[in-house]
């Protein structure tokens, strides 16, 4: 339901009278009244048309980097609209509408098609339904104007408005012209009840599927821009080196190299917080093809200055920083300092005292970064798979000068994003070349530049005191020190533990540091669920027992963290044990083989997963299966659903086991997958089993929180099968795999 | 002496200059045949996988002077016309991709493996299908290559 009242009066619906009807809506806070026609319709988001044979042609609102959002979209659209999902077609262009808010800021104008946090479907839930609500009354007060009947008596399914009280229907293709002209009295306009979904909860497969599978050029380094020239750019290894010498004559002699350009190095302020690299300085190969670019790049022989390296970043020594700040009795932000931990410990029969450690971590987005832009005089046109293309506009007007709204934002489909296509660094070389050369240009970058260039996520090393007293914990002292960003205080044991104390502490360091895939999640899920095995063991009881019992009866605790306001003990409980059901807990395995048990809560959504692993006398380990449970409100599209439960759950084992960054003397070591190790089918488990907890609260994120539980749920695996306690990630430097 | 080869049946003439260039760029840039990936350029993630004589290979390493005489087949060689290839269709119904990156590199691993053993074991599919998938797909892959097997007869 629209919960405002007075907001619902500027609720507008706008169409245009054409073949098909288009449907256009503006909402409330999503644009500022116009009495100008023309202006409006600058700002019209046209999502979906209907044919008047009854198909349907839908745009998806939401960008896509492989969490099924373009899916998602269309289906919240569709369900509210009671299209027949087998009648629409989807188009893969996304375009992207901006517009000022009040305090001028560039907001999108319609639905959020940004993509990231986990916040997504969340985000564009309410906009989405409300928009293919008022479709559906539009057309049904078609019919009751054609047939002189109360549109109350009418109801919609399957693309077809049907009277219930004769057999007489129309689709809504007989319907769409004329009804794109009625406007809808927003006071009589009801969302649907959960119990009427009938796609929102069903699953359905990717609307891109056979696109992908036939191999369909979807993604931004596909693009044939016209007359755009191919660069390559050869980026300064060490960060904040300079260029010393190159070779602009022999890069210039192949054939095919039209231009040399040099790329400025640029710093700036970044998350989170102080200075950093931006761009490297490098020089740009410009030419009529990709391959001769990289000739043209390799014949250049560029020499580098490190008179401005950042001096001795080293990542090994960055780790061992890491530690000691964790270990010393430095003062620590305070999240949350609830009783009286040192007196809890004084009283308890035992304390425990360990430290988790994380290396960090490399994004190596499948697809490299890429780029095309074309700055003409007063507008522009950017083609890239990025997560905010407002931030697309927005860096062009910034190195431009051309306003933001003049930008057109091309959105491609991302292979893969993981925050790293979150960043600015990517657009801004693009950019600034096709406005120093008045051409336009793709950039696309080698995989040593996209893993050296990298925005990582932040190390960390998480030291955890914990007491036992009467078998329960008694006390909890939890310090992060990290390379950048804070501790996360909301979640369990927090509330759970009447004396908690949560501290955070950052080394300095001038790392680039950016978003991941829930890494601050993954960080303190590993050191949390670890803690709570090893007190389990300590206490001699069994780590799903001790788990249920901490996390006590269901109740509810108010928070304010990434959108949630509660944090259920129940919920949580309740993954837990039919995680464990499911992977049949208690049962005898085999000699060498061990079950390990995690869960998590963020971004609103629970999570728990078993994982059974073989460790055998050599220290070979191979992970064999796992079952995961989610509760993340209502389930929107159960296949999806699934998918981030497999998927995400390997990128945290692949956290877990090889991701890691190396940085020796400025330069990152670890360039491309000869160097950085990364999962593939052989060390992947071999099934997952997914269960979803049908939930009626509203749908919460599911792209990230199924990642966080992964290193945990190993390291507890290893543990039950072998003994071998690992705490320090990448354990593949530890055991064998 | 001019290189002569075919992609998806269809034949292709290169001049001697054009012999270092990877096999990748070419079909990319020459043919527009995009369906292959960029991945890494140094033959570890597989995103550039196609068919040579019926093997898979990386082909972001493989130069075109080398083809003489040789068949490609790619990601958009593999349907006949609209009906796709049984591994593509066992792809759509466990709906395998999430990006969708190096999923036509996967396929084509996955179908130069059924074409050489009809019902692979587990470890002959960990032993073939090496590619990277950063959205760890690796399960739903391994459920269509199982669906494919499941429907191919065995071998008399």
């Amino acid at each position: 339901m629209i919960q405002d009242p007075k907001r619902r009066e500027f609720l507008k619906v706008s169409a245009i009278v054409s073949s098909s009807m288009l449907i256009s809506i503006l909402l409330p806070g999503q644009v500022r009244g116009s009495a100008n026609a023309k202006a409006e319709l600058s700002q019209w988001c046209v999502y979906v048309h209907i044919h008047s044979d009854n198909s349907v042609s839908m745009q998806s609102p939401i960008m896509e980097m492989g969490q099924f959002m373009r899916t998602a979209g269309p289906m919240i659209l569709a369900d509210e609209m009671d299209l027949d999902w087998s009648l629409i077609q989807f188009d893969t262009t996304m375009p992207t509408f901006l517009r000022r808010d009040e305090q001028n800021n560039i907001v999108y104008a319609h639905a959020q098609i940004g993509t990231g946090g986990s916040q997504t479907l969340k985000n564009n839930w309410s906009y989405l339904r409300t928009a293919g609500a008022i479709v559906r009354q539009m057309l049904i007060e078609e019919a009751a104007a054609r047939w002189g009947c109360e549109a109350a008596r009418l109801t919609a399914k399957n693309s077809r408005i049907i009277d219930s009280q004769s057999s007489r229907q129309f689709s809504y293709g007989e319907l769409a012209q004329q009804a794109s002209t009625r406007r809808v009295d927003l006071s009589q306009l009801k969302l649907k009840h959960p119990s009427q979904f009938s796609i929102i909860g069903s699953s359905k497969a990717s609307i891109d599927g056979r696109d992908i599978v036939t191999g369909k050029p979807l993604f931004g380094i596909d693009e044939n821009y016209p007359n755009a020239l191919h660069a390559v750019i050869d980026r300064a290894p060490a960060m904040g080196a300079r260029i010393a010498s190159y070779n602009r004559e022999a890069a210039l002699a192949i054939p095919g190299v039209k231009q040399i350009v040099e790329t400025p190095h640029h710093s700036g302020p970044h998350w989170p917080g102080g200075e950093t690299q931006i761009c490297a300085a490098g020089v740009a190969v410009l030419a009529d093809s990709h391959w001769a670019a990289l000739q043209g790049k390799a014949a250049l022989a560029t020499t580098w200055t490190d008179a401005n390296r950042y001096a001795g970043l080293n990542s090994a020594a960055h780790r061992t920083a890491l530690n000691a700040l964790a270990q010393s009795s430095n003062p620590g932000k305070r999240h949350r300092d609830d009783g009286n931990v040192e007196q809890a410990f004084e009283q308890a029969e035992q304390v425990l005292e360990h430290t988790y450690e994380r290396a960090l971590l490399s994004h190596a987005c499948m697809e490299p970064l890429n780029c095309i832009a074309d700055v003409q005089k007063h507008h522009a046109v950017v083609v890239v798979g990025h997560q905010w293309p407002h931030q697309v506009a927005l860096e062009v007007e910034q190195l431009t000068g051309i306003d933001a709204l003049r930008v057109e934002v091309r959105n491609k489909r991302m292979g893969g994003g993981f925050g790293r296509k979150g960043e600015t660094d990517f657009l801004r070389e693009a950019i600034w070349l096709s406005h120093k050369v008045g051409q336009p240009v793709k950039v696309l970058w080698t995989r040593e530049n996209d893993m050296q260039r990298d925005y990582f996520a932040p190390a960390a090393a998480v030291k955890i005191k914990a007491g036992l007293k009467q078998g329960r914990i008694q006390g909890w002292h939890m310090r992060q020190a990290q390379t950048g960003g804070e501790a996360e205080s909301h979640g369990f044991p927090a509330h759970l533990i009447s004396d908690c104390r949560i501290e955070s502490l950052t080394a300095n360091h001038p790392f680039p540091l950016g978003a991941w895939r829930g890494p601050g999640q993954m960080q303190q899920a590993f050191a949390v669920e670890s803690m709570l095995d090893e007190l389990a063991y300590a206490k001699g009881s069994d780590p799903l027992t001790f788990r249920l019992a901490l996390m006590g009866p269901a109740k509810i605790y108010p928070i304010n963290f990434w959108a949630a306001n509660e944090i259920d003990s129940g919920r949580m409980a309740n993954c837990y044990r039919l995680a464990a059901k499911m992977a049949g807990w208690g049962r005898t395995l085999k000699n060498g083989q061990g079950l390990g048990i995690a869960g998590h809560f963020t971004f609103g959504t629970y999570v728990a997963f078993v994982l059974q692993v073989q460790v055998d006398k050599n220290r070979k380990l191979q992970l064999q299966k796992a079952w995961g449970v989610i509760d993340c409100g209502l389930a929107v599209n159960p296949n999806h659903i699934r998918a981030q439960m497999e998927g995400g759950f390997i990128d945290g084992l692949n956290a877990a086991l090889f991701n890691q960054v190396t940085v020796q003397d400025s330069i990152v070591a670890t360039t491309n997958f000869d160097r950085l190790r990364w999962m593939r089918m052989q060390e992947a488990p071999t099934q997952i089993e997914i269960d979803i907890i049908q939930g009626t609260q509203s749908p919460t994120g599911v792209g990230e929180p199924p990642v966080a539980p992964a290193p945990a749920a190993l390291a507890n695996a290893i543990y039950a099968a072998s003994g071998l306690r690992l705490r320090r990630m990448p354990f593949a430097e530890h055991i064998n795999i | 002496m001019p290189i002569q080869f075919s992609v998806n049946g269809q034949p292709v003439n290169l001049d001697q200059k054009d012999q270092e260039m990877p096999l990748l760029w070419f079909l990319r840039e020459k043919m527009q045949l995009t369906g292959s990936k960029f991945g890494c350029g140094i033959g570890q993630c597989g995103a550039c996988t196609v068919h040579l004589n019926g093997s898979a290979v990386r082909s972001c390493l493989l130069p075109v002077g080398q083809l003489q005489g040789s068949a490609i087949r790619t990601i958009e060689g593999l349907a006949s016309g609209t009906d796709l290839h049984p591994v593509q269709q066992a792809w759509l119904d466990e709906d395998v991709p999430q990006c969708g990156y190096c999923q036509a590199g996967q396929i084509m691993a996955a179908v130069a493996l059924l074409e050489q053993v009809n019902d692979p074991s587990e470890e002959q599919v960990n032993a073939h299908m090496s590619n990277i998938c950063r959205c760890g797909t690796y399960t739903r892959i391994r459920k269509a290559i199982e669906l494919v097997a499941a429907k191919t007869p065995p071998e008399t």
